[in-house]
């Protein structure tokens, strides 16, 4: 894993320091932060002082990890100006309440009214079925993960709930978010959300004391009688990744115990004991071979005996590994909660000083975490530029234009801003001037 | 004679005939509106009584563990209504809405009895939670299986009457789903959807099939089938009936007012509706009674029986609970004076008993006092009997514990794994689920009808030993039984009962005089049954 780190591209070209970070954060707020278009993905249109504005809390850490809850803004410049001037390490959002949360304290029934229905999906989560990296650190191969939950995720919500107007970011650092903006899906109650959420994770997690070693949660899918037309089609995306993600890049079943990874997913014990111990002989072969062994075995199981389990509960046992080991795996709870807060997108990851950005979940499979600027990147990119420019004796236009035009921030502010047409155009606000 | 002619002349009945079809014009009604009209207490205390009987029948299904909508279920809800004379709930629960006009009067006679006796439970059942519950519960079963008996146009008509902006999707809409469908629609197969008609819905009316994922979902909506659409309208009925509930709850105070309503309304849920067991059918010998109590008797009265062996003595309410049970199997008044005398003289003179006790059965045989044959317990009501220290009586599923329900059951010989079972059902409150699980482990047969009288079991039990034929169910006729009303208590019994039986004892007292509350008093016995 170590060597994919050092492959990485020119792109880092110095390491991060988080020391430097109240130096520069309130340059890069002031010159950088897309403020404009916060305001109007925050305010959807609606004329100021806009009503979903003023009541969405906002909350702020600042400093060492003081964290400020319950804070509302009248206005863009009102926000503006407290950005600029606190200049967080981070910003969350939150509901937005029936009335300001600025005033919670004198409004004893508060209550969260709307929020975007979110998603955040951690790569950490996916530690047990990733032998690339571990803890914080993310590469190509592992971006690969998210890739599929995206393409899974994105379609569900398109083609199922029929919500157009979402979102995707990377968070800074080994994780994804997404936000589903449109009007009908801000205004769900707990219990949609949950049927929601619920909806969208088809794993179910274990962890199996007995097992031997370190202790690992178990992934397991059970599909049932009929495949939901979600799961078939969730399976269709993940299927043509499988033998690359899995069986090539990881190599989740070569490894010592691999087969373990594998049988582990069966539910039924006598079935995963008969599966273990054909599949011993293969030990220490490819995964590519082990897994197809394994099918063999399951759809000779499946065809010899029929009315075992591996008929009935196990019919669709291949396709449930599939599943089970590259479906995205939810932060449910995050979805679940209308009034649970998420950081919101361009704020500066401080472990990684990495912008949180923007990106399209049709060219997700393009982007690449590592190739993200940090903040002194950023930084550096505007001098460049002004620099450049300075030689070529055209000030006047410089102050027109918007800084982060200039920098490796571009990409992600323009997926934003593409979003935000779209949305507007949604919801019947076709004017939208930049 | 003259008169009563001239009012059944056609025209009136038209016009009454008429306004109801406007009042009541679904065999499906959402109960939005309570009734206006006046009645007369006798149609009152019928119309709940017969509102009883139904909710209790489908309570009955439900404690069979029938499956809501299958055959077995259908089977047995029909005969229970034939057999409570409840025709009239039987033909609105078959649908097919008759287009004959003589017999459309009667169809909206039944709608009627329906909409009142609707009406006239909320007001019994909304004064605690637990009570609306089981109302709700009850209820909601017996609006589904009204739905479920609709054809496509009923249940257009009946979402058209109610406002309920919903439609089945044509067959053309179908067929472009169709595949969706017969991917995800659960636990039905191709053909079946074939057959069903969809609705379309948006997807947060359907929640609980989002979250499984048990329907096919597109662009925010989701196709369900017409079995699963019942469920979306029974929701909102069952919303709706809770807040009808509870603002039927800040009124009570009002009606109790009248005294009549309140007794009614109070002893309602108690009160017995089964079969009666008053008058016994066959005849049982004192001396056959040891043998019975052996296989035939529920444990309640096996313990009583016990206990009388043991100690010679009941108290007042257990020789009431056990008395009026050996009654109901078939105890002549003779042989039950002869009985209890042979056990109470171990312990007091002959004279004594006479005094004390043999008025008191003499007068629970109604031969005394205020000549009111006295109907056997139910379980219910044994159920509820406020129980102290040195009783006698009452459920022992309630009233022991799990170690001491073992330790007895242990001393039957019943088998550990079936105990369990047993004091599981117990344990979690459900006694008559205990009760009938110990009859099918000690008649290794499965029970057909769930427990709810003691001398029901008995008799169950008699059947399934040879002794005793299946009768053939009579209609009850709770017309005919409410007119014998004054001399029999079966419908009513508990509360009256209570009341009356405690005059009788008073008044009993009186006539025995001398050592009238010496039974009570005897602190003696008390501590030798503690000991025990």
């Amino acid at each position: 894993m170590k060597d994919i780190q050092e492959d990485q591209p020119q792109t880092q070209v110095e390491e991060y320091d988080p020391s430097i970070l109240p130096n520069v954060l309130p340059i890069y707020f002031k010159r950088l932060f897309p403020h404009k278009l916060f305001y109007k993905w925050l305010s959807y249109g609606e004329p100021t002082p806009s009503s979903v504005f003023v009541n969405r809390e906002i909350s702020f850490t600042i400093d060492d990890d003081i964290y400020i809850r319950y804070l509302s803004f009248e206005n863009d410049a009102e926000l503006e100006k407290e950005i600029n001037s606190k200049a967080p390490n981070k910003i969350d959002i939150g509901a937005v309440f029936s009335s300001r949360p600025k005033h919670h304290r004198s409004t004893p029934r508060m209550l969260p009214v709307e929020r975007e229905i979110v998603f955040d999906i951690d790569l950490s989560d996916y530690n047990p079925v990733r032998t690339c990296c571990q803890g914080n650190s993310i590469c190509q191969k592992c971006w690969k993960f998210m890739v599929v939950s995206v393409k899974v995720l994105d379609t569900a919500v398109r083609e199922d709930f029929g919500f157009e107007h979402i979102f995707w970011v990377f968070s800074g650092r080994r994780g994804i978010h997404a936000w589903i903006c449109d009007p009908e899906a801000r205004k769900l109650d707990n219990k949609a959300r949950s049927a929601f959420a619920d909806y969208m994770s088809l794993i179910t997690f274990s962890s199996d004391s007995k097992s031997e070693g370190e202790q690992d949660t178990i992934a397991r899918v059970t599909i049932g009688d009929k495949m939901h037309h979600s799961v078939k089609r969730a399976l269709k995306i993940i299927e043509p990744h499988f033998e690359e993600v899995i069986l090539i890049d990881q190599n989740l079943f070569g490894q010592e115990n691999g087969i373990l990874k594998l049988i582990q997913v069966i539910p039924d014990e006598n079935a995963r004991k008969e599966a273990e111990q054909y599949l011993r002989k293969f030990e220490g072969k490819s995964s590519k071979e082990i897994w197809d062994a394994f099918v063999k075995y399951a759809n000779s199981m499946r065809t010899s005996q029929s009315g075992s389990v591996w008929n009935r509960k196990l019919k669709y046992i291949v396709e449930e590994v599939q599943i089970a080991l590259m479906y995205p795996r939810l932060d449910i709870n995050v979805t679940k909660g209308i009034n649970h807060l998420l950081k919101s997108p361009f704020v500066i990851h401080p472990a990684t000083g990495k912008v949180c950005v923007p990106f399209s979940a049709q060219a997700v499979s393009k982007f690449d975490p590592n190739a993200v600027p940090t903040i002194n990147q950023l930084l550096e990119d505007i001098n460049k530029y002004d620099e450049e420019r300075k030689d070529q004796n055209s000030n006047d236009d410089k102050s027109n234009m918007k800084e982060y035009r200039k920098t490796g921030m571009l990409k992600g502010v323009k997926v934003f801003e593409e979003f935000l047409r779209k949305m507007y155009k949604g919801i019947g606000k076709d004017k939208f001037d930049f | 004679m003259d008169f009563t002619l001239t009012r059944r002349s056609k025209v009136p009945i038209k016009t009454e005939y008429d306004s109801l079809e406007n009042l009541y014009p679904h065999n499906i009604m959402m109960y939005n509106l309570p009734p206006t009209e006046d009645i007369k207490i006798e149609e009152f205390e019928q119309l709940a009584l017969e509102r009883l009987k139904l909710l209790r029948i489908f309570e009955q299904s439900t404690s069979r563990n029938l499956k809501f909508g299958s055959d077995d279920f259908k089977e047995f809800v029909n005969a229970e209504m034939t057999r409570e004379g409840l025709k009239g709930f039987l033909k609105l629960c078959s649908g097919n809405s008759t287009k004959n006009e003589a017999k459309k009067e009667s169809e909206v006679q039944a709608r009627r009895r329906d909409y009142i006796s609707h009406f006239i439970l909320r007001l019994a059942y909304c004064r605690s939670k637990d009570l609306r519950r089981w109302f709700i519960d009850q209820e909601l079963l017996y609006f589904k299986y009204k739905f479920l008996a609709l054809t496509s146009s009923e249940i257009k008509h009946f979402l058209e009457i109610n406002r309920l902006d919903y439609s089945a999707i044509s067959e053309e809409e179908k067929s472009e789903v169709k595949d969706g469908l017969y991917e995800s629609t659960y636990g039905q197969n191709a053909a079946k959807i074939e057959l069903t008609d969809f609705y379309k819905v948006h997807f947060t009316e359907v929640l609980d099939l989002i979250k499984f994922r048990k329907c096919f979902i597109q662009k925010g909506f989701c196709y369900v089938s017409s079995q699963d659409f019942i469920s979306i309208i029974s929701t909102s009925y069952a919303q709706k009936m809770n807040v009808g509930l509870e603002s039927c709850q800040r009124i009570l105070p009002e009606i109790e007012n009248d005294d009549r309503l309140c007794r009614l309304l109070r002893s309602l849920h108690k009160s017995y509706t089964g079969k009666d067991y008053t008058v016994a059918a066959n005849q049982v010998t004192p001396e056959s009674i040891d043998q019975l109590s052996n296989k035939s008797f529920p444990l309640c009265m096996r313990m009583s029986h016990e206990h009388l062996r043991a100690h010679h003595h009941h108290k007042h309410d257990g020789r009431r609970q056990y008395g009026l049970f050996l009654k109901g199997i078939g105890l002549s008044l003779e042989d039950a004076l002869r009985f209890w005398r042979e056990e109470f003289t171990k312990k007091v003179d002959n004279e004594k008993f006479d005094k004390q006790y043999a008025y008191n059965i003499r007068h629970s045989y109604g031969k005394e006092g205020s000549m009111v044959n006295y109907t056997p317990l139910s379980c219910l009501t044994i159920i509820n009997l406020s129980y102290g220290a040195g009783s006698t009586h009452g459920c022992p599923y309630k009233i022991f514990d799990t170690a001491t329900l073992k330790t007895k059951m242990t001393s039957y010989g019943i088998s550990q794994i079936h105990i369990q079972e047993i004091v599981n059902y117990s344990s979690k409150g459900h006694y008559q689920l205990a009760c009938g699980k110990y009859f099918e482990v000690v008649h290794e047969k499965p029970l057909e009808a769930g427990i709810n009288h003691p001398n029901q079991y008995f008799e169950q039990s008699q059947i399934i030993m040879g002794n005793r034929e299946v009768k053939k169910p009579v209609p009850n006729n709770p017309r005919k039984r409410l007119a014998g009303k004054g001399l029999n208590y079966t419908m009513t019994e508990n509360d009256d009962d209570d009341e009356l039986w405690q005059v009788a004892e008073k008044e009993e007292s009186m006539f025995s005089q001398k050592t009238a509350f010496e039974d009570d008093l005897d602190l003696t016995q008390i501590n030798e049954m503690e000991c025990n």
